[in-house]
C-alpha cells in the first residue's frame, strides 16, 4: 500500500474514475476481482484471468464469423414459384439503391465496417501483447480507436431487426433462415465474451508502462 | 466485488489533474493537451459539455417529428400501395397477433428514444439549475441513456431487410420511405448527446453546498 503520505506519489500510483473523477490510491486486488469508486460505484480496474489469450481468441472467432456472415446467404424466402435470398450486403445494398445513400452507407458501417475494424485492432493489439512483440506507439491508437467504434458495432441490434422481419413477413411468404443467419448469432456471442474478457485497464497498464 | 476504500478524498480536478478519457493516464491541468501516453486529448472535462448536448438532442428531437409523420416504409403489391408510418406499423404488427413483436419495436422506436429526450433534458436541467437530486440516480440515469440508446436502430434494420427481401416485381415490393432517413438521423444525434454529457459534471456539484 502506498498510502504513506510522507512518501513522493507517483501519477502511476494513482486512479481516477471514470464517471466521477473521485482519486484513488492503486491497489493490488486479488486475481478475478474488481476495484470499485468508492463515490459512484463505477468499475476502476479488475484483474480477470487469462484476459489476453482470450480476448485474442474471441477476438479471432469474431472476424471469422463476422466474415462468414457477411458474405453467405442470410434469409431466402419463396412465394408463388417466385424465391429470392439475400445476403447482409444486400439489405444495405436495398437503402444504397432506394436513393437512401447515406443510409445505407451508415448500416454497412454499423454492421459491417465498424465491428470488423475493432475486431482486427483487438486482434492485432492483443497478438503483439500475448506473443511479447513489444509495445508499439501505434497500438495505444488502435485501443483508443476500438474503444471508440465500440458503442457504433450494431451487429446485435441487426440481429433483432432480422427476428421482427421475420414475424413481420411470417403470414406472406415461408422463409428460411441461411448459414449467415447463425452466423452472426456467433458473432454476437463472440462480442459478449469479448466484453467479458476484456480487461480494460490491465491493457492500459501494460501498454503504457513498457515504454514513455 | 471489493470497494477501494483508499480514496484520496478529493476529485482529480481538485487535486489538479486532469485524467484521460481513454488510457487513463493522469495530468497536471491546465491539461488541454495530447495524452503523453496514448495521444489523445486530455482536457479534464468533456469540452462545452451541456452546449454540445444541448445542440445534439434539439437536432434529435427535431428529427424524431418527420420520423413519425413521414412512412418509413411503402408496400407496393398488385391490390395497391400501403405505406406504414413507426406506429401504424407497430399497430399492424399488433393486430395481426405478434403482440410481443410488437411491444419490442414499441419499446425500441417510441419508449426509448422519448424516455431519453426526456431524461437528457432532465439531466441537463438539473446541471443548470443545480437541482437537489440525488447524485446516484443521476449517475444510474445517465448510464442507461448510453446503454439504451442504440437498440432504437430496429427499425432502421428491419426496413433495410424487408426492402431487400421482399422484391417480387408486381406480386408484392417493399420501399424504404422518407420517414426512416429521419428516424435514423434521430437516433444517431441522440446517441451523440448521451456521449456529449459529461457525467463528472454531475459530481461536481457535490462539493458546492448541498
Amino acid at each position: 500500500m502506498k498510502t504513506n503520505s510522507s512518501r513522493k506519489v507517483s501519477f502511476d500510483d494513482l486512479i481516477a474514475c471514470a464517471s466521477c473523477d473521485w482519486l484513488h490510491y492503486r491497489t493490488i486486488i486479488e486475481r478475478g476481482s474488481r476495484a470499485s469508486c468508492a463515490r459512484c460505484g463505477h468499475e476502476l480496474y479488475t484483474r480477470k484471468p487469462f484476459s489476453i489469450d482470450r480476448t485474442l481468441a474471441a477476438s479471432i472467432a469474431g472476424v471469422v464469423f463476422l466474415l462468414l456472415s457477411l458474405f453467405l446467404p442470410f434469409l431466402s424466402l419463396a412465394r408463388g414459384g417466385i424465391s429470392s435470398s439475400i445476403s447482409v450486403l444486400d439489405a444495405v445494398g436495398a437503402l444504397w439503391f432506394s436513393d437512401m445513400r447515406w443510409l445505407g452507407l451508415m448500416s454497412l458501417g454499423m454492421i459491417a465496417f465498424i465491428p470488423m475494424m475493432r475486431l482486427c485492432l483487438l486482434v492485432w493489439v492483443m497478438f503483439r501483447l500475448r506473443y511479447r512483440l513489444g509495445i508499439i506507439p501505434s497500438m495505444r491508437t488502435a485501443m483508443r480507436w476500438a474503444e471508440r467504434l465500440e458503442p457504433w458495432a450494431m451487429a446485435e441490434i441487426f440481429m433483432v431487426g432480422v427476428v421482427v422481419s421475420l414475424v413481420k413477413i411470417s403470414d406472406l411468404a415461408t422463409l428460411t433462415v441461411g448459414p449467415a443467419f447463425w452466423a452472426l448469432l456467433g458473432l454476437i456471442i463472440t462480442t459478449s465474451f469479448i466484453s467479458i474478457f476484456y480487461c480494460k485497464d490491465s491493457v492500459w497498464q501494460l501498454l503504457t508502462t513498457h515504454s514513455a | 466485488m471489493a470497494i477501494a476504500d483508499n480514496t484520496l478524498g478529493v476529485t482529480a480536478q481538485q487535486a489538479g489533474l486532469a485524467r484521460c478519457d481513454y488510457c487513463g493516464a493522469l495530468h497536471r491541468l491546465p491539461a488541454a493537451e495530447d495524452c503523453r501516453l496514448c495521444g489523445a486529448y486530455v482536457s479534464g472535462r468533456k469540452r462545452n459539455s451541456l452546449q454540445r448536448t444541448w445542440a445534439f438532442l434539439i437536432v434529435g428531437v427535431m428529427a424524431y417529428i418527420p420520423a413519425n409523420l413521414y412512412p418509413i416504409m411503402i408496400t407496393k403489391s398488385f391490390s395497391g400501395n400501403t405505406s406504414d408510418t413507426i406506429l401504424s406499423g407497430v399497430i399492424a404488427l399488433a393486430q395481426s397477433g405478434s403482440m410481443f413483436v410488437a411491444i419490442v419495436v414499441f419499446v425500441a422506436s417510441v419508449v426509448i428514444p422519448v424516455a431519453k429526450f426526456v431524461i437528457i433534458v432532465g439531466l441537463a436541467l438539473s446541471l443548470h439549475f443545480r437541482w437537489n437530486m440525488s447524485e446516484h440516480t443521476r449517475h444510474v440515469l445517465h448510464t442507461i441513456t448510453e446503454f439504451i440508446g442504440r437498440w432504437s436502430m430496429i427499425d432502421v434494420f428491419v426496413v433495410a431487410v424487408l426492402a431487400a427481401l421482399i422484391q417480387l416485381g408486381a406480386i408484392l415490393t417493399i420501399e424504404p420511405g422518407a420517414g426512416i432517413n429521419a428516424f435514423a438521423l434521430s437516433v444517431v444525434f441522440t446517441m451523440f448527446s448521451a456521449t456529449s454529457l459529461d457525467p463528472r459534471l454531475i459530481w461536481d456539484g457535490v462539493e458546492h453546498g448541498e
